[in-house]
């Protein structure tokens, strides 16, 4: 049934009207301008009945809650589910399920081994029907027997059971003659099973289906207190130890087992037993600086000593005076050089001291600490066998590897200045200062075409530039020196006084005093 | 049928026959000869010969079918029985064990399995029962013994005296041991299992028989070898029971009396599998005492097998491929292939008439000739493999059996390539030879008939006595068969 109302603009006819009745849709669309609301159901009933015209016009306010003239306003949607519960599939040709479910289970023939024989066992119907007997648990083998001494139907006509036979499937019992045996052989007879007691009470009317609480009234007993927070087993309190999860334990990374390895062996103190994150950057940025530190004792001492001193402590064999004067005097007299007295010193180097120097070798130990840490803790860091692991790497696998430095709460320093200061960016004019001492020839830059042809008739001179503005520096010392032949280069402040009358206008005979020979005046040559 | 036509001499014996046959004989409690079906003419056979199955009712002079009563339709061996309790089946289900298709059944002889519903021939075998390793009671064959499943705690006594046991021949001593042990292990399988083996009064085996059941047996030498049997029993319970009184009641307890050992050890005997297992890697033979395959009873035409399945270690009784089952056929299986009368009654209690492998001590020198011989009664295959070829012979032909093809192993016989018999030679090898069976058969002091019907007139024998009187009597119908046998041979010879 559909209702539908339409409003009149006009102030004429306003009404509910509920249409019923089989119409079509055709006369619909042509004869009735109404608004439906669509329906779900597929046949539309309807009841056309009109209302009589109001007489005077009614002019009563509307509330329009919503705006329900517009045809799409909402969808009524019933929430029944969709029609069809499976399809024919374009894809696979196959009838597939609406809903997403899984592929279906294949054949007999596709089963792994022993599938089928699983299947049939579990469909094997179970036995029905109730035994009579009781068995004996192996003191009476043969008890549950049903005897025929004498023929079948002599058998069949006595019935003596103790217990109300109600089996479907199985023929009376024959227990007469084993009674008949037990009734002469004992003279009490034991029954052995108990009667059925009527129920009553709390029992009938549970097994009937009356309405009864839920506890027999009988055997209730009366509530005890309650337990306290502390009692209960699902008390969510935090555990002692503030740890919920086996996963929020001090990771074993290296530092953890170090510490708790150092504290254990007494070298440091920790605030607890295990070593907290603190300790453990701490730790940390104390390894880290107590290696750098080493490290640079190292390179200093390398420095200082001389790398044949320095590296004689690697070989036993060689007892020669090794201090930078030796060396010295050593070099003088046979000429050969450092490095040579190095090769010499190394070829009495013996392997095992090599390994050593080199510290490749897997057979001497190179952390005293290591050596020192009991072999739970070397495999809690470094794991065990690797070729026949015996416990699991416990790692966290989501945790994000920090590699950060152990002054990584400083600020972040200035670049330029850091760098600087480690030596690893110099300023140009140190850079251009090696380079000068290095090299022996130049080729220079010309920029300028004047120059360029002033300079081109200067045979065999190089000019420098100078627009570069740097100076050159000749060591006149040590340094060789290898533009004897230039007067400009040797002689820098001829360059500068050069160097500045071009911007500057000046007589002429400053200009000529500055000129070297004639050819200076003559600019121009492309113009003829 | 066909043969009472032929042989009106013979008519008495095949009409004693029949319904002895056909009630299925079982001679242990649980053990049932089925008798092959092509010469009871059973009601497994076609419709159009069940009218003809008057096999209740003993059979008339004339063979027409029409006059005999009309019998009830589907008669199978199984209608007759009843269903066994049915705690018997639930207690196995429960532990995963499970029977398809079949049901058990009792009867007065005791316990059958027996098929439920038809089963088509397959070319592959079907799964009929399948018991785990668990409900089983398994020694290895060899040392160094082991138990599964592993009841037997390290320090048990009854270890050691299991070990004290001759590794080659005492199998049933052990065996026997761990079945009593099982009976005292608590929440143990066989403690609700033992409820339907055969209780001392049920059971066959010899070894519980008196010496009255023993001269029954008119037969020497089986009587000294059961007695042999039935005193290393006794010695075995007595070393290990009775001596020091300081036997721990752990061991006491299992066999306060040597008849519950005697009962164990029958048990033992009559029940056990040998069979090559694997398990895991090894493969041993083990002697094992399975709950309900050993309810299946022997015969000569088994349509059952064992089977290992490793895999998860159980043991199915397999259908024979391509083997029609009709529903309330029984199964069957074959105990021990090749042994004769004897050698049944010994181990498992029961022996048959139609025992293809039974053998007569003829002494003269008469022969007769093998090949005229099987042909005669169209048998064929190897020697070893005898069986009645029905295609040869056609229908209606029900005399072959199981005893005519024993015949045809025992008899001298004599074949030599394209030589062909000389009749009158022939005639008179069979006279010899009939002779000699009459000689056997009067030298028994009672004929078949007559331990029928001494069979008959007590209802209420121990079970033993009823074994060794049905013993005697197969004999007995044995030697008639073949001399009923080599009557036909002579008459057919000019074929």
């Amino acid at each position: 049934m559909a209702s539908v109302s339409w409003f009149y603009q006009d102030g004429g006819l306003r009404s509910v009207i509920s249409v019923e009745g089989v119409v079509t849709k055709k006369y619909f669309n042509n004869n009735l301008k109404i608004l439906l609301f669509p329906s779900p159901a597929s046949a539309w009933k309807f009841r056309v009945g009109t209302r009589s015209p109001l007489s005077k016009p009614l002019s009563l306010p509307c509330i329009k809650c919503e705006n329900t003239d517009k045809e799409d306003s909402f969808k009524q949607v019933s929430v029944e589910r969709f029609p069809y519960h499976s399809y024919m599939d374009s894809t696979s040709g196959q009838l597939e399920p609406a809903s997403g479910a899984r592929a279906s289970i294949p054949r007999e023939d596709f089963w792994p081994e022993g599938t089928s024989s699983q299947v049939r066992a579990d469909r094997a119907p179970e036995p029905k029907g109730v035994s009579t007997g009781k068995p004996s648990l192996g003191k009476k083998p043969g008890s549950r027997r049903k005897r025929y001494k004498s023929s079948a139907a002599a058998s069949k006509s006595s019935e003596l059971s103790m217990v109300p036979n109600d089996a479907v499937e199985t023929e009376s019992s024959e227990d007469s003659p084993d009674e008949a045996k037990d009734l002469l052989s004992e003279f009490v007879v034991y029954k052995t099973e108990p009667e059925e007691e009527e129920l009553t009470g709390y029992e009938l009317d549970k097994k009937i289906g009356n309405p009864h609480p839920f506890i027999d009234p009988k055997a209730e007993k009366p509530m005890e207190e309650p337990l306290s927070n502390e009692e209960l087993w699902w008390n969510w309190r935090k555990p002692e130890k503030e740890q919920w999860s086996r996963w929020q334990r001090r990771r074993p990374d290296v530092e953890t087992v170090f510490l708790k390895a150092m504290a254990e062996t007494g070298q440091i103190k920790l605030y607890g037993d295990e070593p907290t994150l603190t300790e453990c950057s701490l730790y940390r940025a104390r390894r880290h600086i107590y290696k750098e530190e080493r490290l640079q004792e190292e390179q200093e001492k390398l420095e200082r000593v001389g790398p044949i001193a320095y590296y004689s402590e690697w070989v036993e064999g060689w007892k020669r005076d090794t201090s930078r004067e030796a060396v010295q005097k050593h070099f003088e007299e046979t000429g050969e050089d450092e490095n040579e007295q190095l090769v010499e010193m190394f070829s009495h180097q013996t392997d095992r001291e090599f390994r050593i120097m080199m510290g490749t070798d897997n057979r001497i130990r190179r952390d005293p600490l290591a050596m020192r840490m009991r072999e739970d803790q070397i495999k809690q860091i470094w794991g065990g066998d690797p070729v026949y692991p015996t416990i699991n790497y416990i790692q966290d696998p989501n945790a994000v590897i920090d590699f950060r430095g152990p002054d990584f709460h400083e600020p972040t320093p200035d670049m330029l200045d850091y760098l600087k200061e480690h030596g690893k960016i110099i300023t140009r004019e140190e850079l251009e200062k090696i380079l000068a001492g290095e090299k022996t020839e130049q080729v220079e830059q010309i920029t300028d075409i004047d120059e360029a042809m002033a300079r081109a008739v200067d045979i065999g001179e190089n000019d420098d530039e100078g627009e570069e503005g740097e100076a050159e520096e000749v060591d006149a010392g040590d340094e060789k020196i290898t533009r004897n032949w230039s007067i400009l280069k040797s002689n820098p402040e001829l360059l500068k006084s050069k160097g500045k009358p071009k911007k500057d206008s000046m007589s002429l005979d400053e200009a000529i005093d500055d000129s070297e020979n004639l050819t200076d005046f003559l600019l121009d040559f492309e113009e003829e | 049928m066909s043969i009472n036509s032929i042989s009106p001499s013979y008519f008495r014996f095949h009409q004693i026959w029949n319904p002895q046959l056909l009630q299925p004989i079982s001679l242990r409690s649980k053990s049932r000869i089925l008798v092959p079906p092509r010469a009871t003419a059973a009601a497994l056979v076609t419709d159009e010969q069940l009218a003809n199955s008057s096999d209740l009712y003993p059979m008339s002079a004339s063979s027409f079918p029409l006059f005999e009563p009309s019998s009830p339709p589907q008669l199978t061996p199984a209608s007759e029985l009843e269903l066994a309790d049915p705690d018997f089946y639930k207690i196995g289900y429960v532990r995963s064990m499970r029977a398809y298709g079949i049901e058990f059944r009792e009867g007065p002889d005791g316990f059958g399995v027996y098929a439920s519903k038809d089963i088509e021939p397959l070319r592959r075998a079907r799964v009929v029962m399948e018991i785990p390793l668990e409900l089983m009671l398994t020694i290895s064959g060899k040392l160094p013994w082991m138990f599964f499943p592993d009841i037997i705690p390290i320090g048990h006594p009854i270890f050691d005296i299991i070990n004290s046991t001759n590794p080659e021949t005492d199998w049933d001593l052990r065996m026997a041991c761990l079945l009593l042990y099982a009976f005292d292990c608590t929440d143990n399988f066989w403690q609700l299992y033992g409820d339907f083996l055969p209780s001392v009064d049920e059971c066959t085996s010899f070894l519980l028989a008196t010496e009255e059941d023993l001269q029954e047996l008119q037969d020497e030498k089986l009587a000294s070898a059961v007695r042999a049997q039935q005193q290393r029993a006794f010695e075995f319970w007595e070393t290990n029971w009775v001596p020091h009184s300081a036997v721990p009641l752990k061991i006491k307890r299992l066999a306060q009396e040597p008849e519950r050992f005697m009962w164990a050890m029958s048990i033992a005997q009559s029940r056990c599998i040998k069979k090559e297992i694997r398990i895991g890697a090894l493969v041993q033979d083990a002697n094992m005492l399975v709950p309900y395959a050993d309810m299946l009873n022997h015969s000569f035409q088994p349509n059952c097998f064992f089977h290992w399945r490793f895999k998860d270690r159980m043991l199915e009784v397999l259908v024979n491929a391509g083997q029609q089952i009709k529903k309330g056929e029984e199964m069957t299986v074959n105990y021990m292939n090749g042994q004769m009368n004897n050698f049944l009654m010994q181990r498992y209690g029961f022996s048959s008439p139609v025992n293809p492998w039974d053998v007569i001590q003829f002494s003269g020198h008469s022969r007769v000739h093998l090949d005229s011989f099987l042909s005669v009664f169209n048998i064929s295959g190897l020697p070893e493999e005898y069986y009645h070829n029905s295609k040869l012979s056609g229908d209606g032909d029900n005399f072959v059996d199981g005893a005519v093809i024993a015949a045809a192993r025992t008899l001298p016989t004599w074949s030599e390539g394209e030589i062909p018999p000389i009749p009158s030679l022939e005639r008179k090898a069979v006279k010899e030879l009939q002779e000699e069976c009459q000689q056997m058969l009067a030298g028994f002091s009672s004929t078949a008939g007559q331990d029928q019907q001494i069979l008959e007139s007590m209802p209420e024998a121990r079970r033993t006595l009823e074994a060794a009187i049905k013993y005697r009597m197969h004999r007995k119908l044995f030697i008639g068969k073949v001399v009923q046998a080599l009557d036909i041979y002579q008459e057919r010879l000019l074929y």
